[in-house]
């Protein structure tokens, strides 16, 4: 009756005695401005994720979080410090992580089918199989309606749907969001938030999720884990473990509680200099 | 905990008439008290009864 809390405790505790999927050791970026200063993007951070886990980073604007998800994504180099995949450095992008921008980035002159089925021949899917696994795709998006249609014909939220399917129909074993729900209306917002929480919940611990954001709400109904990131140069201040099902709710009393912490932390650090 | 004063004669006979539902509710609450150092406990309730233990921790970083 009252052992959800308890066995997801218990999956928490069996996570965390694996190898971490990913892996941030004393990572240090660091860039030079355009007048050529040398400024500390992020500042020596540690953490892990564990197969299987959903981890939000959050945090002040330019406080690093990009660049963490640009370096786990193989886009970026740590100046220092190690990142790792499975143990290993990691050297560049690949098809076991996908990552979700912020815009879409679908391929305007390809349907919307022919957008999936293009990451689908990236990954070495065989040509006959490309449909059906692009249209299952659609179809768990709520798309089957739309697989013909051009990308311009949608709405900014069917878009990130399209993204979405992209992303997942290579089976990635690690999914990065970047800001991925930023630019929608608060409605497809919570229609994309929700088909996350729900293909996160059927991988049934297969799939990690590496979502940033600076929406406190989306931090805390998504993640196990919610890493708050200090004001530039980043580094970080707070963690927030929440054990609670899925799915969840913005109305939940532990994920309103969570969000009424979280947003305490992040204005006192957007007081010492950084912005939302 | 272990600085916390014996229950008064009240306190332990209102503890004795706890149901056996009541005392694994009040048992898996101080597991958990005794696991976490900073968080939140919220039991949800549905029809007078505890359907569902929920728990946030918080860790200082740095």
């Amino acid at each position: 009756m009252v052992d959800r809390a308890e066995s997801a405790v218990a999956l928490a505790g069996e996570r965390e005695a694996t190898p971490p999927k990913l892996s941030l050791r004393g990572l240090i970026k660091t860039r030079r401005s355009t007048s050529g200063e040398m400024l500390t993007a992020v500042d020596n951070v540690t953490f892990d994720v564990h197969q299987g886990e959903f981890v939000c980073l959050l945090g002040p604007s330019g406080c690093g979080k990009t660049t963490i998800l640009n370096i786990l994504a193989g886009l970026d180099e740590p100046t220092s410090g190690k990142a790792l995949l499975d143990g290993r450095t990691i050297s560049g992008p690949g098809p076991d992580r996908a990552v979700l921008f912020q815009e879409p980035a679908l391929f305007p002159w390809l349907s919307v089918v022919a957008n999936v089925e293009f990451a689908l021949k990236h990954v070495g899917v065989a040509p006959g199989e490309r449909r059906e696994r692009a249209m299952g795709w659609l179809e768990n998006v709520h798309l089957t309606g739309y697989a013909n249609a051009q990308p311009h014909e949608l709405s900014a939220g069917m878009r990130q749907r399209v993204a979405l399917a992209r992303a997942l129909a290579c089976d990635p074993d690690v999914l990065l969001g970047d800001e991925p729900f930023g630019a929608l209306d608060a409605q497809a917002r919570e229609l994309l938030q929700n088909e996350v929480q729900r293909v996160w919940v059927e991988s049934e611990g297969r799939k990690t999720f590496v979502f940033v954001t600076h929406n406190v709400r989306e931090a805390a109904l998504l993640a196990d884990r919610v890493l708050v990131m200090t004001a530039a140069p980043g580094k970080l201040l707070e963690e927030q473990r929440i054990y609670a099902p899925r799915p969840r709710n913005l109305d939940d009393a532990l994920v309103s509680r969570v969000v009424s912490e979280v947003h305490e932390v992040l204005m006192r650090e957007v007081g010492k200099g950084g912005t939302t | 905990m272990t600085d916390e004063p014996v229950p008064s004669p009240s306190t332990q006979e209102r503890l004795a008439d706890l149901t056996d539902d009541e005392r694994l509710v009040l048992a898996k609450v101080a597991d958990i008290v005794r696991k976490i150092q900073y968080g939140t406990v919220v039991l949800v309730i549905q029809d007078g009864k505890v359907v569902q233990i929920e728990m946030a921790e918080k860790f200082r970083l740095r």
